[in-house]
């Protein structure tokens, strides 16, 4: 009897909750205010940063940038009429991870994807992409692994690594240093940035004397340190991430080493000199556009120190760009159709972003390079004459 | 540099960082020495070391203490403090109510524990670096080109002395006595009026204490925190501990120093260099174990029925 009761009471209660799902939640949206624009449904564009793990800081520059940017497309009527969205996916900066939230993104039917910080994170989701046809402006990554395994979906919109080891060589040869050697952190980016500075190096009959590798998460490197300066090095360049980065170049100068020291756009943050102290004072960094150093991007600044009370990171400025880009060539394709983005992608030319023009060479990377040397002074980064 | 000069400069490298391997060390040790318990928890203390010592200096920064090594060491004693007793919470909370459970049990808390505590303050730091910032310059001497930084000297003699007074307390005191007669039988000692929690929680406290002074001195020297630093650490400290004899305290820093010289000596090795150091130093170790499975000063135990 009680067992009956029970499955009564149950089925009354499932029967209450089932009809009080199917009467109207809400209201009908409102339709009183006539200024907002009105859109014809939505346009859902996918956002791959790492919002967590070491490189989150970077993730949510840009993820930051990407929505002051939408917010003017939106402002400006949206594309094709329709209001953009995004959904974001947080790649963790792990080629696990980086796969996982590129699987989520196509499964919510976006219709491009803006995003790439980590190239190890992002050579993983090309064949993802590619197979869902979904076009990818890829904001930072820049290793060139991405060009060998891109399937023609992806759009680097960063100078790719051979364009970076050229800024090192050049930096390098101004600081009069003549023996180099190469730091590195095993990963897709930094070894591929090794390499490739090495070649440059020799090429210009200059001598390497250390290549090395340091493992993430590992805190000393005073050995290394001693090699360094038994090599008889007069310059390092260091072509990983910030945080460890910080560790060497202390390190470094601790252990009495009086050399040029010259990092990666990996290690741009203002947080590298804040945990280097004065060690970090006269490291040069071979950095992507910074806005800080456009004078093109005096408005987006102050857009975004507005609405996010700090200030853009180093890949912000090119977030934006790339959201622009993408929104330039939906405009131009006329549809959402992925083939039509992709060959409006490829048709490119001389687009004015904040960091320079972007034009797609057949590879869809940049034609021109565009980095800057800049330079730690009083605990800051400045533009290097 | 000549030859001679990088033997002495990497000597001192593997010293600097084989104490920091054997303070962690200890304490895997010591709670492994008492209770069986592989306590992974413990390379999360080391963290939580570096970071309670970090909100501690910057609370001295504008008082009395400064940042500089007056600050440097009162911030040591009150984190020293703090953090073991949390070790001590950590053991009546999580693993004394296990005590009599399969030792598998016992390991799988291990694990959550050190969950909890990396994840906690990944939440409150918001999973970025943090800069350590000291008063400390980089001042110091040189003997030629090996050159040695005042600070790097000062951590080498406040481990080395942190470890001299863990073996006087464990030599020459009632408790240590009673720490050596638990990790022997502890069913005998309470049947002969030994107050076993007592002990075993003052042997969290002071291995919390030694794993948080070490995550302390890391923040000073390396000058950056992260709410995953233990984890390497952690490891290394563990397999000083086993190299060592676990259980067996000078076992711990012997191997813990031997640890720190085998990858210093490793990443100088021409044709091995820096990708390989860890394979290096690993294969020695593992050479070791075959030869002495118990660790250089381990005694070979017979079970326990």
């Amino acid at each position: 009897m009680v067992k009956r009761l029970m499955i009564l009471t149950l089925v009354v209660v499932l029967m209450a909750s089932v009809v009080g799902c199917a009467k109207p939640a809400e209201p009908p949206a409102d339709t009183g205010d006539a200024s907002a624009p009105k859109f014809d449904g939505e346009l859902l564009l996918g956002v791959m940063v790492p919002v967590t793990g070491s490189e989150a800081t970077y993730g949510k520059d840009m993820e930051n940038a990407i929505k002051i940017a939408v917010e003017e497309i939106n402002a400006a009527g949206g594309l094709l009429g329709k209001e953009v969205k995004l959904t974001l996916g947080d790649d963790g900066c792990d080629p696990q991870m980086g796969s996982a939230a590129a699987s989520k993104l196509v499964s919510a039917e976006v219709k491009a994807v803006l995003g790439g910080y980590c190239s190890g994170a992002t050579i993983p989701t090309l064949k993802i992409y590619g197979d869902a046809k979904v076009p990818f402006v890829i904001i930072a990554a820049n290793s060139t692994k991405i060009i060998e395994e891109n399937p023609g979906w992806a759009f680097m919109i960063n100078s790719p690594g051979y364009h970076q080891a050229n800024a090192a060589a050049d930096c390098h040869e101004k600081l009069g240093t003549t023996k180099l050697a190469l730091v590195h952190q095993g990963d897709g980016f930094s070894e591929d940035l090794a390499t490739l500075t090495k070649k440059e190096w020799e090429s210009r009959g200059k001598q390497v004397v250390g290549f090395d590798v340091v493992n993430k998460g590992e805190q000393d490197f005073s050995s290394l340190v001693t090699k360094i300066k038994s090599s008889g090095a007069e310059g390092v360049y260091w072509t990983a991430y910030h945080a460890d980065g910080a560790l060497l170049i202390k390190q470094l100068r601790q252990g009495g080493f009086t050399g040029n020291i010259v990092v990666a756009d990996g290690s741009s943050s203002v947080q590298l000199l804040e945990i280097a102290g004065q060690a970090g004072e006269g490291v040069y960094c071979t950095s992507p556009p910074v806005v800080d150093f456009l004078p093109a991007a005096k408005e987006f600044i102050s857009k975004y120190t507005a609405a996010y009370n700090q200030q853009p990171g180093p890949y912000s400025g090119l977030a934006y760009d790339g959201t622009h880009l993408l929104a330039d060539a939906i405009k131009r394709a006329g549809s959402t159709d992925p083939d039509a983005i992709r060959s409006a992608l490829e048709d490119t030319k001389d687009f004015k972003t904040l960091s320079g023009t972007i034009t797609f060479t057949p590879e869809k990377v940049l034609e021109k390079s565009n980095f800057i040397s800049i330079k730690g002074v009083g605990g800051k980064w400045v533009l290097a004459e | 540099m000549s030859f001679r000069e990088i033997i002495i400069q990497q000597l001192f490298n593997g010293l600097l960082l084989g104490s920091f391997y054997g303070l962690v060390a200890l304490g895997y040790s010591m709670v492994y020495g008492i209770i069986k318990l592989l306590n992974f928890a413990h390379a999360d203390i080391y963290m939580v070391g570096g970071f309670c010592s970090l909100s501690l200096l910057a609370f001295f920064g504008g008082t009395f203490f400064g940042n500089g090594w007056l600050g440097i060491i009162a911030a040591m004693l009150i984190t020293m403090i703090i953090v073991g007793l949390l070790g001590v919470l950590i053991e009546r909370i999580a693993y004394r109510p296990l005590r009599d459970a399969p030792r598998l049990s016992l390991l799988i808390t291990a694990l959550g524990v050190s969950m909890i505590l990396y994840n906690s303050v990944m939440v409150i730091t918001g999973g970025e670096y943090k800069a350590y910032k000291t008063g400390l310059g980089f001042e110091g001497f040189s003997l030629g080109s090996v050159h040695v930084t005042y600070t790097q000297a000062i951590l080498i003699v406040a481990a080395v002395s942190l470890m001299f007074v863990l073996h006087l307390f464990i030599t020459r005191t009632m408790y240590g006595k009673a720490m050596r007669a638990i990790s022997m039988d502890l069913d005998c000692c309470r049947l002969m009026g030994v107050n076993v929690n007592k002990i075993i929680a003052l042997t969290f406290f002071v291995g919390s204490a030694l794993a948080a002074s070490a995550g302390m001195m890391a923040g000073v020297y390396y000058g950056s925190l992260h709410f995953f630093m233990g984890f390497v650490i952690g490891i290394k400290a563990f397999t000083s501990a086993v190299i060592g004899g676990i259980g067996v305290i000078p076992g711990a820093m012997l191997g813990g120093v031997l640890l720190g010289l085998l990858e210093s000596f490793g990443t100088q090795i021409p044709f091995i260099g820096s990708e390989w150091k860890d394979v290096f130093s690993f294969s020695i170790l593992i050479l070791i174990l075959i030869f002495k499975p118990t660790g250089l000063l381990g005694k070979k135990e017979s079970e326990r029925m």
